[in-house]
């Protein structure tokens, strides 16, 4: 991670909605690492995937109309 | 004179790495760096190390005080040291029902395990844990950042071999029963995942 191009996460309202996430973005081979949602974001356990900023654009096409997304926010 | 380490435009984990090398060669020390990771990191290792780390900061650059462990007495009051922490890991996933969410699920807890403090001093690796070590494991950055900041990973040669991982092995170092007994015998606890 650079500054010119931090980390978002994208937060999704269910857990198989994040596994479902990340399966589509290893197959479009967006780099990704799935996490547990910050502390400060939510105190569920709940997952999400983490990616960079620079790829938000990709991101959300290959999850368009696939998969809801709750959020996609800095990390 | 506490000995000062300029550790300022050293890339990752070279600032953790001067820094526990001060600490073992002169114990109380200063390390300098210039953003928050490398201060979080240093921090992370000294405390891990049973020392205080105490951060002053100025335009941009952190000065982290480490004082050794055991120093003005207080350590031991603070952090009862009952021994090394061991966590060992039967599987490739984490807890017993659907696989795919125990996959999510130890990818997660490992990610948490380099947020938070203390780290365990050994990861021990066994049967389809083995799996986690090897070419191809999700979750190898966060096995080699904990290396990195001084956690002992044990993998079983038997298991690696069984499985024919022998060759992929991308972290920890191939360990044997007998490293495996004793260090869990000799530990102030053991956390099986």
């Amino acid at each position: 991670m650079t500054s010119e191009d931090p980390y978002l996460i994208a937060l999704f309202p269910s857990t198989s909605g994040a596994l479902m996430a990340e399966k589509l973005f290893k197959r479009e081979g967006i780099p990704h690492k799935i996490i547990p949602v910050p502390r400060h974001i939510s105190s569920d356990c709940g997952v999400c995937l983490r990616f960079s900023a620079s790829e938000r654009q990709r991101a959300e096409t290959t999850l368009a109309g696939k998969v809801d997304i709750q959020d996609i926010c800095p990390i | 004179m506490k000995r000062e380490i300029d550790a300022r435009g050293l890339a990752c984990p070279g600032p953790v790495i001067a820094a526990k090398k001060a600490i073992e060669e002169a114990g109380d020390c200063v390390i300098v760096v210039d953003n928050e990771a490398a201060r979080d990191n240093v921090c992370r290792m000294a405390r891990s190390q049973g020392c205080t780390a105490k951060v002053g900061e100025d335009a941009g650059t952190f000065s982290i005080h480490i004082t050794a462990g055991g120093g003005p007495g207080k350590t031991e009051a603070v952090v009862p040291s009952t021994g090394p922490t061991v966590v060992v890991f039967p599987s490739d996933k984490m807890g017993q029902g659907d696989d795919e969410l125990g996959t999510v699920l130890i990818k997660g807890f490992f990610h948490a395990l380099g947020e938070v403090s203390p780290k365990p001093d050994t990861l021990i690796f066994f049967n389809a844990g083995v799996k986690l070590t090897v070419q191809g494991s999700e979750v190898l950055e966060d096995l080699h950042s904990l290396e990195e900041q001084g956690a002992n990973i044990l993998v079983c040669g038997t298991c690696l071999d069984f499985y024919g991982l022998k060759e992929k092995i991308q972290a920890g170092t191939v360990s044997n029963m007998y490293d495996i007994v004793e260090t869990m015998l000799s530990a102030g606890k053991v956390i099986r995942i």
